[in-house]
């Protein structure tokens, strides 16, 4: 068997070398996309966000509050401006929002009344929204805070006691595995894995439709010595290679320079990436069974990208996804290795703490592995 | 040459409804994936998050914050952790999103005016559940410690709106403009649609010319269109774009209205922008198609092209993050300026004069792509001409 199988790697490595669209997707994409989408994130989160401020006060404090918002790292003060400019400038998509900032403002917090300030943001966009709105309240708190401060002072009390009082119950923020809560370590770590995929897929699939499109599925299969599990790890071991490599470049070079940690333990990571791939092996050599057109093949899967990424749980919770989709997730490689990736890169979990999702990317495994078989033998029959 | 267009038009819809890589692209998938899309943000927010509370401190207070967080739409409480130890591993087990620690003798230093620390845990490597548990944490313990100094300063004889202006001396109201309740379906799924649409359409227009040679139809389709590349990318042109009215109503009609993200008033401003997109896509196809003679070759260079649209775009991530060149790159796609303009017009309903830059600019990439398809075109065709003529 293993003389077969050596023989079955060579012919997949001179079928790709032949073919222009295979050495495109599976030599420069993987490398090419890794680099791209790592690099938007680079920065791993967004900073000043541009605000107008609409001050109607005019005063010491509305002006120390301005000050205190574009001294933040993630609101920028764009212009104190009127509300109809401010409003203009939303609307040309120079800014993402605006404060406003009532009349006698500073007057009403002197004499003990409530001062409002509105603050109104383009919640078409969720991030930029999301992270001005949370500034803006920091800011806001952190000045009520000040003013309490101050009362207590005036009413006779130490520094430290008035200090005590200001803030009863304090709110201590503990981010874990991502301590800066930006959005690059969040996402680098899945857009690697879904590249890795992505491209193992798109290019194991085209080539099996191509080799219905050419008529060598016979030679595919008499190299093999008409059997069928030769045929199928044969040809894949060239894949788990090429893709084992790009595996264990994604993770030292990629997260080295995108700074991305690495928490858990390499060996259990190498297992399972291992599984993952051993997974999506027999998968795209099905997928690719199921065409007779390597360009209809290579179409078709360049949608499958953004369903499968949106529910594998990474950016959206499966909770949260409708039951269909569920357990559609569930078929998928992706979704549970996604889950052991990330607790093992991002979270320093093991895979015995998942011990169940282990389990369920070893059943795909098993399962794409047979119903694979199973095609194969259908088409290598009706070949003979 | 009007006559000349319609026959190519009405030639070029055959192969449409004929070429499976034509047909299932354009007519067949936008359904099944449009539907798909926003199917999965159905819930259009995430709820009941499972979080912890490790409680040290076991008192009524502890208690009514406990209480308290239940409540939130956000936070569902779903285990007990005794130490840090064991809430991490809750959380590494993927069995809670995030806990709520309670310090020892947290009510006794409430009362007695010492401040306490609550501390809030969330996985940030799970940025959405994370934020979303955060976010409704810090609002109830925030409120708790109002409700408390409220008390105080009641207790001392203060009146109650004088102490609710020394708790909260300048009130912020927040207006979340355009998407109010951030409803993650209303956010994503127009985007993930016009992005997949804008794949579909260049996905088939790399195919148009290329496959012709391929195939060897092209010489008839030169004496169609009187070896006239201008009468050829027209009339091609015009079939992909009426073909792309059908996903036009597609959406509007049928998707967005059942599922709730429609806009009323904006539908002609709506279909010239969606015009402009789906011209400058099948500009940009037939330019490839014209240049790369390998149709594989032109399938992948118009994959790679346009796969990134939607992070280049800015739609998740602010393009104002990225490095330079990565928002060079992003304006070199058509999608970029029609999103900016998407954003406008369609869900900030604004008039169509906000979104000039951004027309202008896909009218750019229209001329652009097109004058190099016509021109590379009538030159492989007048080669190809020349090369029958001296061939016996």
């Amino acid at each position: 068997m293993p003389p077969l199988r050596h023989s079955l790697l060579l012919r997949e490595v001179q079928r790709i070398a032949k073919d222009h669209s295979l050495l495109l997707t599976l030599l420069i994409a993987p490398l090419l996309y890794a680099f791209f989408y790592g690099s938007i994130y680079s920065y791993k989160t967004e900073e000043e966000v541009p605000i107008c401020v609409v001050d109607d006060d005019h005063s010491g404090l509305s002006r120390l509050l301005v000050q205190q918002i574009n001294n933040t790292q993630m609101v920028h003060v764009a212009a104190v401006t009127s509300l109809d400019a401010a409003k203009e400038s939303m609307y040309r998509g120079e800014t993402q929002g605006f404060l406003y900032l009532q009349k006698d403002l500073e007057k009403k917090v002197l004499s003990l009344q409530q001062a409002d300030m509105v603050l109104a943001v383009n919640a078409a966009r969720f991030l930029p929204s999301s992270d001005v709105m949370g500034t803006i309240t920091q800011v806001g708190l952190t000045v009520g805070a000040g003013v309490r401060l101050q009362y207590l002072q005036k009413k006779g009390m130490n520094s430290e006691a008035a200090m005590q009082e200001v803030m009863p119950i304090k709110p201590d923020f503990h981010p874990l595995f991502n301590t800066r809560v930006d959005y690059g370590t969040f996402l680098i770590p899945g857009l690697l894995a879904m590249i890795l995929q992505q491209t193992l897929l798109l290019g194991l699939s085209g080539g099996t439709a191509a080799e219905r499109q050419q008529n060598t599925i016979g030679q595919w299969a008499r190299a093999a010595g008409n059997h069928l599990s030769a045929a199928l790890w044969g040809k894949g071991a060239f894949y788990f290679i090429l893709f084992a490599v790009y595996a264990f470049f994604f993770l030292t070079v990629n997260f080295g320079i995108l700074d991305i940690p690495l928490r858990g333990n390499v060996w259990e990571l190498a297992l399972v990436t291992a599984i993952f791939l051993l997974s999506l092996i027999p998968m795209g050599i099905f997928i690719g069974l199921c065409f007779r057109s390597q360009l209809l093949c290579t179409q078709i899967m360049a949608f499958s990208t953004y369903p499968i990424f949106l529910i594998t749980g990474y950016s959206w919770p499966i909770q949260q996804l409708p039951e269909p989709l569920k357990l559609l997730s569930a078929t998928l490689p992706i979704t549970p290795f996604i889950s052991l990736y990330q607790g093992i890169t991002q979270q320093g979990a093991g895979i015995t703490d998942r011990m169940p999702v282990m389990l369920h990317l070893c059943a795909l495994w098993l399962g794409y592995t047979l119903i694979c078989l199973l095609r194969m033998k259908r088409t290598f029959r009706n070949i003979a | 040459m009007i006559s000349t267009i319609a026959q190519i038009a009405l030639r070029e819809w055959k192969r449409i409804l004929t070429r499976p890589d034509h047909c299932l692209v354009l007519l067949v998938l936008p359904p099944l994936l449009f539907f798909f899309y926003a199917y999965i943000y159905n819930k259009e927010q995430a709820e009941d998050l499972p979080i912890a509370i490790w409680d040290e401190d076991h008192s009524p207070v502890s208690r009514q914050i406990a209480f308290m967080l239940e409540q939130t739409s956000s936070i569902h409480i779903a285990a007990q952790a005794g130490s840090q130890q064991e809430m991490e591993q809750l959380m590494q087990q993927q069995k809670i999103i995030g806990a709520v620690h309670f310090p020892k003798g947290m009510e006794t230093d409430i009362k007695s005016r010492h401040p306490v620390h609550v501390s809030i845990y969330s996985n940030a490597a799970s940025l959405v559940p994370g934020k979303l548990v955060y976010k409704d944490a810090s609002t109830v313990l925030i409120t708790a410690g109002a409700g408390v100094n409220l008390q105080k300063m009641m207790k001392t004889g203060m009146p109650e709106g004088k102490a609710m202006s020394l708790i909260m001396p300048v009130k912020l109201t927040v207006y979340p403009l355009y998407n109010p309740a951030y409803n993650y379906q209303h956010y994503l799924v127009p985007g993930l649609i016009t992005v997949t649409l804008q794949m579909m359409i260049i996905m088939v227009a790399v195919l148009l010319i290329n496959m012709e040679w391929k195939e060897g139809t092209m010489e008839a389709l030169c004496a169609l269109a009187g070896n006239s590349a201008g009468a050829i990318v027209t009339g091609k042109t015009i079939a992909h774009l009426t073909v792309s009215w059908v996903n036009y109503v597609l959406i509007t009609g049928i998707i967005f209205p059942y599922f709730g993200l429609s806009h009323p008033g904006t539908g002609p401003q709506l279909f010239l922008l969606f015009n402009l997109l789906a011209l400058a896509c099948i500009g940009i196809g037939l330019m490839i198609s014209v240049l790369a003679a390998d149709v594989m070759l032109a399938l992948d260079t118009g994959l790679f092209y346009t796969s990134p649209a939607f992070v280049f775009s800015g739609f998740t991530f602010p393009r104002w993050g990225m490095p330079w060149y990565d928002q060079y790159y992003a304006n070199l796609m058509p999608y970029t300026p029609f999103l900016d303009a998407f954003f406008k017009l369609y869900f900030m309903e604004i008039p169509l004069k906000y979104a000039m830059p951004e027309i202008t600019r896909l009218l750019l990439f229209i001329g652009f792509t097109f004058f190099v398809a016509v021109f590379f075109l009538q030159i492989k065709m007048n080669k190809s001409v020349k090369h029958a003529a001296v061939t016996p």
